[in-house]
């Protein structure tokens, strides 16, 4: 595949994604919301670290690999719930799934992908972890949960960082929001990129048809063109809170996690409702427009938390170095949305495959400059200057 | 209408209002003064404030509603006065005040206002507030203040903070002065702008002939395009804290005084018997080195704390941009060129749809970070040093 031979990184595979996709579709997944300064300072906060080279310590025998709630992971990285690889790729999240276990990491699937849980389970295998908005009508969630357990799935992420949809304008003005409300510019748009409309679209409606959310509860289980009427009100979670989480934790008996946290107070209350991991996360910049870099966010959490639970991170990762960096403050691992996405995108399952081929080489090459031989050895130790001035 | 349709956020609102207006009217709007530094700083100092989300606090319930000087209001954000929503569209004052009153947020009507304030009090009227720039000749100003109580106007606003005309080169350059002095370039703009000429200039000299400040004092109501000496009557580099107290014995309703950026200020307006202060840079539109409003805010309110209510302007573009305020201890924000982009975008419509834009992002920006209500808000949401609102690192 041609395209693929030609990137070298994860904004190569950007390029190409938005070239291969229709600008609704690239747009979703590529940009944030409001002004984008969330989103961008996710990843000034990154390239601000700066790093040191260690000097003459022998790196021959060094490895990404990790442990991960108990269980070996080749690096650091999980691949972060995303509702959109099913457009990117014919049957995307089953693609991403096989890459990842391929690659020996875990993947988590959306609420809103489109391929069934029990498919992926079936199919892909590997670690699997399973992502929840929670509906207003609680036992429609606690259903998912019952289904999430019964396929397998090993642990359990619930988004709390969604309480209201992000205002992402430009979805609105590409005729791009979920349900599907096609508009001209939309149907331009995708006459413009003819190998995705048969290569994704056309595959479908051959086989299994349009696209569903197929991990909604059956009621809800229409296509994404179809737009259940008052859809997007059952699935309001503005009410969500503690007592969920309570009940929650009754229910799984798995790892549960909380995506979203970034406050200490909360972060401390997750531990006492027994939750084994957060993810300081700002949603790839996607929710809220002024929310903190989750970089900068990372270290007073991971030190009050200490070992009472994992701390994972998501937001902004694009290059292995930003594992070694997020690591050295505190993350036990990364989460990678666009990253992953855009390597499915353009090339499916080989995509997909790519980007991880092309974070773990940095990751690698990093903790070789670095001198650190494990991802136990990486710590504060290598940074140019204390965490907390180091954006000089 | 359709362009209204394609505006998702006031930025939007802007491009319509650029492709609608001629140049110096949009510039006159959109710009502010010399080389636009204070008016990208108020900007940068909203976007640099971080924020956290709370997870898991039940905010199905939240409002965005609060209580401004005793009474309720939809949002904390009053319309600020400004000069040329009369230019921006037939009328442009009732319009953006119709807005208002619908929207529940009070109107302030400027001063230099092309629509009369009877007319604005009779058929927009929810809380309606005065801006007064003084005249040179006292009793002309009180002429005006007796003017607005008799409308019934509610609160009285004074501008402190234009001492002398702003350098605003790109009026000159545009051939946009008050008065005017249209050049070829001012007459060149207009007829590239047909429908503005038609829908907003021949409509104004069909009805009312030429606009004009329908709120001077009669001896100065004269069409915008006549008497170049009228700033001169206008000068106010005399003002000073003795016609405060004047103002305060007229003026039985609520005073305000606009364009206080220090401590000792605010402090000496409390002592005086002024109800509120608005901190404010006129939007960047008069001194250049001024600090960014957000900046300036948190010693401001901190020692004002219950003496006086603070309010703020000059920069406010989303909803976010209130919740920071709020937090910093304002208890409402004006909007001037926002809700203006509106009104030239779309009249009435335009001006309810930047209103409702805000008031929207404000809304999930309090979902996000746990908010239920408008006290809710505080320094505890944002990321950084909260005292001195510096980011950790910075």
């Amino acid at each position: 595949m041609a395209a693929l031979d030609d990137c070298y990184n994860i904004f190569d595979l950007r390029a190409a994604a938005k070239r291969r996709l229709p600008r609704g579709v690239f747009e979703f997944v590529d940009r944030a919301t409001e002004d984008h300064l969330a989103v961008t300072g996710n990843r000034t906060a990154f390239t601000d670290v700066k790093l040191r080279h260690r000097s003459l310590v022998d790196v021959s025998g060094r490895s990404t690999k990790t442990t991960l709630f108990g269980k070996p992971a080749s690096l650091p990285m999980v691949i972060a719930p995303t509702g959109a690889a099913g457009l990117c790729w014919y049957r995307g999240e089953l693609a991403l799934a096989k890459a990842a276990a391929a690659a020996g990491i875990p993947l988590t699937l959306s609420t809103a992908s489109m391929t069934a849980m029990e498919t992926i389970a079936q199919e892909a295998g590997g670690r699997l972890w399973f992502q929840l908005y929670v509906w207003k009508r609680r036992d429609l969630s606690y259903q998912i949960i019952e289904r999430a357990k019964a396929a397998g799935f090993e642990a359990l992420i619930v988004t709390v960082d969604s309480a209201v949809a992000g205002n992402r304008e430009y979805n609105s003005r590409n005729g791009f929001a979920l349900p599907f409300s096609p508009n001209p510019r939309f149907l331009m748009d995708i006459a413009r990129h003819p190998s995705w409309t048969l290569g994704v679209m056309g595959r479908y409606m051959t086989t299994i048809g349009m696209p569903k959310h197929e991990n909604y509860p059956a009621e809800f289980q229409s296509t994404i063109t179809a737009g259940a009427a008052g859809r997007r009100d059952e699935m309001r979670i503005d009410s969500l809170n503690w007592d969920d989480i309570a009940k929650f934790r009754d229910m799984w008996p798995g790892i549960l996690m909380l995506k979203g946290v970034n406050r200490i107070d909360d972060a401390m209350k997750a531990i006492t409702y027994g939750v084994d991991g957060i993810i300081v996360s700002n949603h790839g910049g996607r929710n809220m427009d002024s929310a903190a870099a989750t970089l900068d966010v990372l270290p007073e959490i991971a030190g009050a938390v200490g070992d009472k639970c994992t701390v994972i991170l998501d937001s902004g990762v694009r290059r292995g170095s930003d594992i070694v960096k997020a690591l050295a403050l505190g993350a036990k691992a990364v989460l990678t949305g666009r990253a992953t996405l855009y390597g499915t995108a353009v090339g499916g399952q080989d995509g997909a495959a790519k980007a991880i081929g092309l974070i773990q080489t940095e990751m690698d090459k990093t903790m070789a400059y670095t001198g650190c031989n494990t991802v136990d050895e990486i710590s504060t130790d290598i940074f140019f200057q204390d965490w907390r001035s180091n954006r000089g | 209408m359709s362009r209204l349709d394609d505006c998702y956020n006031v930025f939007d609102l802007r491009d319509v209002a650029k492709r609608r207006l001629p140049r110096a009217v949009f510039e006159f709007v959109d710009r502010s003064t010399e080389d636009e530094v204070a008016l990208r700083n108020n900007r940068a100092a909203f976007e640099r404030i971080k924020l956290r989300h709370r997870s898991l606090v039940d905010v199905s319930g939240r409002q965005t509603k609060t209580t401004l000087f005793g009474k309720e209001i939809a949002l904390p954000m009053a319309i600020a006065p400004t000069g040329a929503a009369g230019l921006c569209w037939h009328e442009g004052e009732l319009e953006l005040a119709k807005a208002a009153a619908k929207a529940k947020i009070p109107f302030t009507l400027a001063t230099g206002a092309m629509t009369n304030m009877e007319k604005i009090a009779r058929e927009a009227n929810f809380r309606l507030w005065f801006q007064l720039y003084v005249w040179k000749q006292r009793d002309l100003s009180y002429g005006l203040i007796e003017r607005a109580k008799n409308a019934g106007f509610e609160a009285l606003i004074v501008t402190t903070d234009t001492i002398v005309p702003p350098n605003r080169e790109y009026n000159a350059r545009n051939g946009f002065n008050i008065p005017f002095k249209p050049n070829m370039r001012f007459t060149f703009d207009i007829m590239r702008k047909p429908e503005w000429f038609i829908n907003v200039l021949v409509k104004y000299l069909t009805t009312i002939g030429m606009p004009r400040n329908e709120n001077y004092p009669p001896q100065y109501q004269k069409a915008l395009r006549s008497d170049p000496k009228m700033f001169d009557v206008m000068r106010q580099d005399n003002l000073n804290w003795e016609d405060v107290k004047i103002f305060r014995d007229k003026w039985p309703g609520i005073l305000m005084l606009k364009g206080i950026n220090r401590v000792d200020d605010a402090l000496k307006a409390a002592s005086m018997g002024v109800d509120g202060i608005i901190v404010s840079n006129h939007g960047g539109r008069n001194m250049d080195s001024a600090a960014a409003t957000i900046d300036m805010l948190p010693e401001i309110a901190q020692a004002a704390g219950d003496k006086i209510t603070v309010l703020l302007d000059s920069g406010v573009r989303r909803g976010s941009d209130i919740v920071k305020a709020v937090a910093l201890g304002a208890k409402c924000v004006l909007t001037g060129r926002a809700t203006l982009y509106g009104t030239a975008a779309g009249g009435e419509a335009g001006a309810a749809k930047a209103v409702n834009f805000i008031k929207t992002e404000m809304d999930k920006t309090m979902a996000y970070t746990g908010c239920n209500g408008v006290d809710e808000i505080s320094t505890d949401i944002f990321f950084g040093d909260r005292e001195r609102n510096t980011m950790v690192g910075a």
